[in-house]
C-alpha cells in the first residue's frame, strides 16, 4: 500500500515542480511585457507625432486619459423660454419658488419654473476588440490636396478591385488622420493586412500606404447621473401670446429684476409654440 | 521450560505479536491518513497553480490588442452655450452627452534626464545621430547622449450617450398572465395620466426576462414617470409596482489606437552628480544646443530633471 502512496506522491511532486517552473517563466513574461509594452503590440499601429511643449507635473500620479469636446444637449418642450443667469445663486431661489407670476401690461402670467436635469457619464468602461472585417490605412503623406470625400473615393476605388488584393467596400470612415475600410468579406481584410504595402494612386501621385488591421471599441458600461444646470432654469407654461420678439424681450426684462427675484441675465431662449428646442450644453474652461 | 511456563511465554509472544501487528496497522493506517493527507494538501496546491498559469496564459495570449479602459470621468462645471430649434416640428426624442477621450501620453522623466524639443525635425534627428555631445555647464564638462523619447501605445475615442425621452425601461413584470394580455395591461397602465403616463405608441414585451420597453407617443412623459422609481401595473384584482428605469443607448465611436512618437523633442542622458540650479542648467543646455557648430538649431524648450523625476506631457 505504501509503495503506492510513494509513487503517487512522488508523481504529484514531480507535477508540482513542473507546474512552479511554468508559473514563473510567465510571471516573467508578464513582468517583461509590464516594462516593454509596445513590443507586444503584433501589428503596426498608425502614429501620432507628439511634442513636449513644457507641461509637467510633479509627482508620480497623472490621469490615463484626457476628456474634451463635452457636449450635453436637451430637449426644450414648445411654450417654454430657458433663462441663463451670471449668478448661479439668481436660478437657484427662482427655483425653490416653483410658480412665479410675470406682469406683462394688463396681463398676469402664471409660469413654472424648473431645474434642468442634464445627463452626465460619470464612469465609463471600454474594451476594444479586433473587427475582422475592418483595415486601417495609415501614412497619408502631409499636404494631400484632396478633400476627403475625395480622398475617400479615391481609397474605396482602389480597395475595391480585386486585382489589388480588395474587395467589396461596405463601410469607410475617415479618422483623424486615418481610414478605416469596412470589408463585406473578412478575407479579403485580411489579405490586405497580410500584403501590407500599398502604392495607392491619389491624384497625381503614387503614395506608400500601409494597411493594417483595425480594432474597435465597445462600450462595457457607461454610468449616467443628472446633473442639474446651475446657472439656467426652464421656464414652462408660456402662453401663446404676443410676437416671439416681443415676449423675449418682456421676459429677459422681467428676469432681469432683482425685486423680481432676478438678476444680470446671460441668454434667454425662447421656444415658441409648436415647435422644440435642444439646448447644448458644453464644460467651462476654468 | 515447564509446559506453564512455555505456554505463559508463547501467550507473552503472541500477544507481543499481537500488539506489533496491530500497532504496525495503526501506523500504517496513520502512515495511510498521512499520506492521504498530504496527497489531498499536494493535489490542492497543483490545482491552484494550474488556476494561476491559467489566468496567466490568458492574460498574456490575450490579444495585446486588447486594451481595458475603466475610468471615472471627472465632474466638469457646465454652462449652456446655443440652441438649436427643430425646424419642421419634429421632435428631439433625446437627450444626450458626448464626449472625446483620448489617453494622455507622458513620459517620465527621471533623474539627470532632460527633454529638449527643437522647432525643426531634421535637427532633432540629427542630434539623435550624433549620439554623445559635449555640454558645457559652468566649470564642468557633462557628456550627455541623445535618444529617441520611448512613448506608449495610446487610445482614443469619442462616446455618445442618449437618454430617451420618449422611451423607458421597465423590469420585475410578473409573469401571471399570458404574453399577450400582460402586453396590453402594461398599455393600460402606462396610458393612465393619473400616475403620469401619457399615450403609449408601443410595448416591447419581453415575457422570459419580465422586462419591457415603452414607447410614448409624446416626449417628455417619460421624465415624468422617471421622477419615481416605480409604477403602478395593474394586473386585476391586484396592482403590482414594477421598476422604471431610463432607456439609454451607448455608442462608441472612432475608435483608435495609435502609436505615439516624438519626432521634435529628444531624451538627454546623463545629467549626473550636478550641484546645480535646475533652471541654470536648462539655460546652459538650451544654449549648447541652439550652436549649428554643436549639431543643434532653434530650440523650443528645454526641461531637465536633477533632483526630482517629473512627468512630461506629449501633446499635438
Amino acid at each position: 500500500m505504501s509503495s503506492t502512496f510513494q509513487n503517487v506522491l512522488c508523481e504529484l511532486q514531480e507535477t508540482q515542480s513542473r507546474l512552479k517552473m511554468k508559473l514563473q517563466e510567465l510571471q516573467q513574461q508578464k513582468r517583461e511585457r509590464m516594462n516593454f509594452p509596445r513590443d507586444e503590440i503584433p501589428f503596426p499601429v498608425p502614429e501620432v507625432p507628439l511634442v513636449f511643449q513644457g507641461r509637467t507635473q510633479q509627482g508620480r500620479q497623472a490621469p490615463k486619459f484626457m476628456v474634451s469636446d463635452l457636449e450635453i444637449c436637451c430637449p426644450l418642450p414648445e411654450g417654454s423660454a430657458l433663462v441663463t443667469f451670471e449668478d448661479p445663486k439668481v436660478a437657484d431661489r427662482l427655483i425653490q419658488q416653483k410658480e412665479h407670476k410675470i406682469d406683462i401690461e394688463d396681463c398676469r402670467l402664471r409660469v413654472q419654473i424648473q431645474p434642468l436635469e442634464l445627463p452626465v457619464v460619470t464612469n465609463i468602461q471600454v474594451c476594444s476588440q479586433p473587427d475582422n472585417h475592418r483595415v486601417l490605412v495609415s501614412g497619408f503623406p502631409a499636404g494631400l490636396k484632396l478633400s476627403e470625400e475625395e480622398l475617400l473615393d479615391k481609397l474605396e476605388i482602389f480597395f475595391g478591385k480585386a486585382k489589388n488584393g480588395g474587395g467589396d467596400v461596405e463601410t469607410r470612415e475617415m479618422l483623424q488622420g486615418t481610414v478605416m475600410l469596412g470589408f463585406a468579406d473578412e478575407k479579403v481584410a485580411q489579405h490586405l493586412c497580410q500584403i501590407g504595402q500599398f502604392r495607392v494612386p491619389l491624384g497625381r501621385q503614387q503614395v506608400p500606404l500601409r494597411v493594417s488591421p483595425y480594432v474597435s471599441g465597445e462600450i462595457q458600461k457607461a454610468l449616467i447621473k443628472f446633473q442639474q444646470a446651475l446657472h439656467s432654469v426652464l421656464v414652462t407654461n408660456i402662453p401663446d401670446i404676443l410676437d416671439a420678439q416681443e415676449l423675449h424681450d418682456i421676459l429677459e426684462i422681467h428676469f432681469q429684476k432683482p425685486t423680481r427675484g432676478g438678476g444680470e441675465v446671460e441668454a434667454l431662449t425662447l421656444v415658441p409654440p409648436g415647435q422644440q428646442g435642444l439646448a447644448v450644453f458644453s464644460s467651462m474652461s476654468s | 521450560m515447564s509446559p506453564d511456563l512455555s505456554m505463559i511465554v508463547d501467550a507473552d509472544m503472541d500477544n507481543k505479536q499481537q500488539t506489533y501487528k496491530e500497532l504496525s496497522r495503526e501506523i500504517e493506517v496513520i502512515k495511510g491518513e498521512q499520506n492521504e493527507g498530504l496527497i489531498h494538501e499536494i493535489l490542492k496546491e497543483n490545482l491552484q497553480l494550474e488556476q494561476e498559469i491559467k489566468s496567466l496564459e490568458a492574460e498574456l495570449h490575450s490579444d495585446a490588442r486588447e486594451f481595458q479602459i475603466k475610468e471615472n470621468i471627472p465632474e466638469k462645471k457646465l454652462k449652456f452655450t446655443s440652441m438649436k430649434s427643430s425646424e419642421d416640428g419634429g421632435q428631439f426624442s433625446n437627450s444626450s452627452c458626448s464626449f472625446q477621450v483620448s489617453s494622455q501620453i507622458l513620459y517620465k522623466l527621471q533623474k539627470g534626464q532632460a527633454l529638449i524639443t527643437f522647432e525643426k525635425e531634421e535637427v532633432a534627428q540629427n542630434v539623435i545621430t550624433m549620439g554623445k555631445h559635449v555640454v558645457q555647464l559652468e566649470d564642468n564638462s557633462v557628456e550627455v547622449t541623445a535618444q529617441p523619447v520611448p512613448l506608449p501605445i495610446g487610445v482614443r475615442f469619442q462616446v455618445h450617450a442618449n437618454v430617451s425621452k420618449m422611451k423607458i425601461n421597465v423590469t420585475g413584470i410578473p409573469d401571471e398572465l399570458p404574453e399577450e394580455q400582460t402586453r396590453d395591461k402594461l398599455e393600460l397602465s402606462f396610458y393612465k395620466s393619473a400616475n403620469g403616463g401619457g399615450e403609449v405608441e408601443s410595448v416591447d414585451y419581453d415575457k422570459k426576462s419580465g422586462s419591457a420597453v415603452i414607447t410614448f407617443l409624446k416626449s417628455g412623459v417619460a421624465d415624468k414617470i422617471l421622477k419615481k422609481k416605480t409604477y403602478p401595473l395593474y394586473m386585476n384584482p391586484k396592482c403590482y409596482q414594477v421598476t422604471v428605469s431610463p432607456f439609454i443607448e451607448r455608442r462608441l465611436e472612432k475608435y483608435q489606437v495609435f502609436s505615439a512618437v516624438s519626432k521634435r523633442t529628444v531624451l538627454l542622458t546623463g545629467l549626473k552628480g550636478i550641484r546645480m540650479d535646475e533652471e541654470n542648467v536648462e539655460d546652459l543646455i538650451n544654449i549648447h544646443f541652439q550652436r549649428r557648430n554643436n549639431g543643434g538649431g532653434e530650440v523650443d524648450v528645454v526641461k531637465c530633471s536633477l533632483d526630482e523625476s517629473c512627468i512630461a506631457y506629449f501633446e499635438e
